[in-house]
């Protein structure tokens, strides 16, 4: 069963012991609000930390040790959970039992994550000049390739008018200017003062008992003198107005996307029936959106609509030709109405549910899953667990999923068409 | 079923051939709710020219892909993405340069999913209409292609490195060759390769292996059917066919790759000793732990999005490189210089143990991946590799084998590099 410790005031650690796995996973993860002000610095700085230590000073010999903990993996993981952003470092490492005879893993890994935390390279009264300078370019770099994938650029375009008044407005690593202005002595002390005073979330799975994992990880906790300032709850949708954009660019392929409000958030005891709403109107191949708009009229290659329950929207998203925009509006509408008047059969009700079910029941089937759904979960609001989610996802009726369709409401519309349309 | 253990992966696997030519394998995962089935067949992109009955076939390209779309058709109507999510299992395909794996992953309704799962890709069922209708979407999604600069680099960089291979060739084909897809050539190609002598099944999870194997026998008959022969006319020369290409797109920033062509891996053990050499020569040429990944990182030439490795695909092998980069050409030039490098002075014993640690640390945290599993028990056994014996391979190994093979492979008339531009103001 999964064990809670709460290592110092607004420190927990969660262990899920689990002995199914060849690896164990740790993630260190600190809790900030998200906020323009910082939201560029809590992305930066772990890639900072994963730079150098002063006993591994640069990427190589963090590498050489890395391989000598069986290729062990650091990464840094930022995360948008509703109106929060998380920042931090995942670990993934072999089971012991899995290493040369006599050899451990879990202790000396724990180790080099304090380092990695705690010793970093200074200069100055900041973090290494290079270092800061180099994942900055890293940082700016990984913001403007969202132009690469034309999909994702046009949903962030359209999130980002539709949630202008919203923390959903703040692009998830901050901008290329918010990037430019970090310099390594504010990187530094942000970073020693979001250490003492933010909410720490620590993860564990794996077979080591949530006492050692606990002993090995205060060490880290030695070296901060924490000043634990809790965080306000998540907020609803901040609305400052709908907007139809059109932006035009040199691509072979439209993308029109589409952004509704809903007061249902995973709040809200109708979040089961959005959550299924959402699913019949537009995620998965057996969605309305999927078998009507693209398999029936072949409107487009792409199509699906996703539900952000920490804040009550939903997106459609899809890929067309330039001269089909109208048409696919007009389709994706009578789609939603469809939901809206409950023409719902048995098999979509089914079918949604299930594949929502089937998701939720392997969570327990990866390290991955089961961090990355106790991470957010319960963090963006949502107060179930696993089969506690599933048991409320079960008792939806087609009826509450077309009332839960009729809360939502267009609010914000984006299209990137070609130069020659 | 025939049952093998591997004590030091904590791996244990079941695998038979059956009376029709179908290797069924099971990796069982007690304690796990997860089902994953893969079912795959030996034809990929670069497979469009085959004998079949005696009888010549020369498909158009992007066949293999089309196929693979058109298989979720069922006659009568029947929609098999939809009777296997009201059973709850998701289901999707993917075609590469030299197979194509469908699946089905589910957490109930197991035996069901999987019998869904080998019926329809046992069923050809295509008509002149609905075979108009997918050329519609395919070309959006080569729409969609022609778009992504990850594709177009790495599309434009073999099609300059090789003269024959079919790897020249993108996997969905073009705008004109999957106009010229009939139904007649999709069931020439379903005969020919979806037979179950050229195909295997794969499940991980907490399953039965014996009942797995029935239904396997129930599903597809114990007779042995005839399998297409595939035609490989392609020899390739081992120095680059042309020279280097520059595409401009809408991209913020210069993005590249960089490839080395190798002599193809043949079969068996000897196959994936040459790909664990290759990803040994891979890191040690430019990983994470080389002087030169750290030399160009600091000097701001490669980022965070620069990797590589060994690729192998039927017919060819190629050591390759990618990233984000104002100066692609000064890259290379390090690359090449490493090469020399290491070619002359060889690689330490003690850096060839700690990547050998650390490379095989890697593939056993993978093990966790059920899609992972899978998908390797299925390609490897492909090559005629049972998987689990990976670590036996790293043993067997020799230092000396990276150097001869750096030393044979890093030159400047074996690679080609490709670099997309961002569009000019």
């Amino acid at each position: 069963m999964t064990q809670t410790i709460e290592l110092l005031p607004g420190v927990t650690l969660r262990c899920f012991p689990d002995d199914r796995f060849k690896q164990g996973t740790l993630s260190f993860q600190i809790i900030r609000p998200m906020a323009a002000g910082e939201v560029a610095l809590n992305a930066l700085i772990p890639t900072v930390l994963l730079r150098g230590t002063v006993r591994h000073p640069d990427l190589r010999s963090i590498t050489l040790r890395l391989d000598e903990l069986y290729g062990a993996a650091v990464g840094a993981t930022v995360r948008r959970v509703g109106d929060y952003q998380t920042t931090g470092l995942t670990c993934g490492f072999i089971e012991d039992k899995y290493a040369l005879p006599g050899d451990r893993v879990l202790e000396p890994m724990l180790d080099f994550l304090r380092e990695l935390l705690l010793e970093p390279v200074l200069h100055e009264g900041g973090f290494d000049p290079g270092f800061v300078e180099s994942e900055k370019k890293n940082l700016i770099s990984t913001i403007e390739s969202d132009l690469n994938d034309k999909r994702v650029y046009a949903m962030n375009k359209m999130l980002r008018a539709m949630c202008r008044a919203d923390s959903y407005g703040i692009p998830r690593l901050g901008t290329v200017e918010d990037v430019a202005k970090i310099d390594p002595v504010t990187a530094w002390e942000h970073y020693q003062r979001i250490l003492r005073t933010s909410r720490v979330d620590i993860f564990y799975v794996g077979t080591a008992p949530a006492e050692t994992v606990a002993r090995l990880l205060m060490p880290i906790f030695d070296g901060i003198h924490r000043d634990y300032q809790p965080l306000g709850p998540q907020t609803p949708f901040h609305d400052a107005g709908g907007e139809d954009l059109v932006e035009t660019m040199d691509v072979a392929q439209g993308k029109l996307c589409l952004g509704y409000v809903t007061p249902i958030t995973n709040r809200d005891p109708r979040f089961a029936a959005m959550q299924v709403a959402n699913a019949i109107f537009g995620a998965g191949m057996t969605s309305k959106l999927f078998v009507n708009v693209r398999e029936k009229l072949s409107l487009c290659y792409s199509i699906g609509s996703g539900y952000y329950g920490s804040k009550g929207l939903v997106t459609v998203s899809a890929g067309i030709d330039f001269a089909r925009e109208e048409q696919t509006r007009a389709e994706i509408a009578r789609q939603l109405d469809a939901v809206r008047s409950g023409e719902i059969t048995e098999e979509e009700l089914r079918s949604a549910k299930e594949a929502l079910l089937s998701s939720l029941r392997s969570t327990h089937d990866s390290p991955g899953a089961i961090e990355g759904y106790y991470a957010t979960a319960a963090l963006s609001g949502l107060a179930m667990t696993p089969a506690q989610y599933m048991d409320a996802i079960r008792a939806v009726t087609a009826e509450q999923v077309a009332a839960a369709a009729r809360e939502l409401r267009l609010h914000t519309t984006y299209f990137l068409k070609g130069e020659t349309a | 079923m025939k049952k093998y253990e591997y004590p030091e992966l904590g791996e244990v696997l079941y695998k038979e051939r059956l009376a029709n030519g179908l290797t069924v394998a099971v990796v069982p995962r007690p304690g796990f709710t997860k089902k994953l089935a893969y079912l795959v067949t030996d034809f990929g992109s670069v497979h469009t020219d085959f004998t079949l009955e005696g009888r010549e076939v020369h498909a158009p390209a992007g066949i293999a892909h089309f196929l693979e779309h058109k298989m979720f058709d069922l006659p009568g109507d029947r929609d098999v993405s939809a009777e296997l999510a009201a059973l709850g299992a998701g289901t999707n395909a993917f075609t590469s340069y030299d197979m194509t794996a469908y699946y089905i992953s589910c957490t109930e309704n197991f035996e069901a999913a999987l019998r869904l799962l080998i019926e329809f890709v046992s069923t050809p069922y295509f008509t002149e209409e609905s075979v108009a209708k997918e050329i519609g979407i395919i070309d959006q999604e080569i729409g969609m292609n022609e778009d992504a600069p990850d594709s177009r680099v790495f599309e434009n960089l073999v099609r300059c490195l090789y003269r024959e291979h079919l790897i020249r060739v993108p996997i969905l084909g073009t705008s004109d060759t999957i106009r010229q897809i009939t139904p007649a050539l999709l069931y020439d190609c379903h005969r020919a390769f979806y037979t179950p002598g050229n195909m295997i099944l794969c499940v991980v999870g907490d399953v039965d292996p014996d009942r797995v194997a029935r239904i396997a026998e129930e599903m597809l008959g114990s007779g042995e059917k005839s399998v297409g022969v595939k035609l490989r006319p392609w020899v390739e020369a081992m120095d680059a066919a042309g020279e280097d290409p520059t595409e401009r797109m809408e991209v913020a920033m210069p993005t590249f790759q960089l490839g080395f062509k190798c002599e193809p891996s043949g079969r068996g053990v000897e196959a994936i000793r040459q790909e664990v050499i290759g990803d040994l020569a891979a890191e040690a040429l430019f990983g994470e732990s080389s002087e030169t990944y750290l030399r160009l990182y600091e000097e701001g030439l490669i980022d965070s999005s620069f990797g590589g490795g060994f690729e192998t695909i039927d017919g060819m092998a190629m050591l390759l490189c990618s990233g984000d980069s104002d100066d692609a050409e000064a890259v290379r030039s390090a690359i090449l210089e490493s090469g020399g490098k290491i070619a002359r002075e060889g690689v330490s014993e003690q850096d060839f143990l700690r990547m050998k640690r650390s490379a095989l640390g890697r593939r056993i945290r993978d093990l966790d991946s059920f899609d992972s599993t899978c998908f390797r028990v299925c390609a490897y056994h492909l090559s005629d590799f049972d998987y689990f014996r990976f670590p036996a391979v790293y043993q067997d190994v020799k230092a000396e084998e990276l150097r001869e093979f750096l030393g044979r492979v890093v030159r400047p008339e074996r690679c080609c590099l490709s670099v997309i531009e961002p569009k000019e103001e």
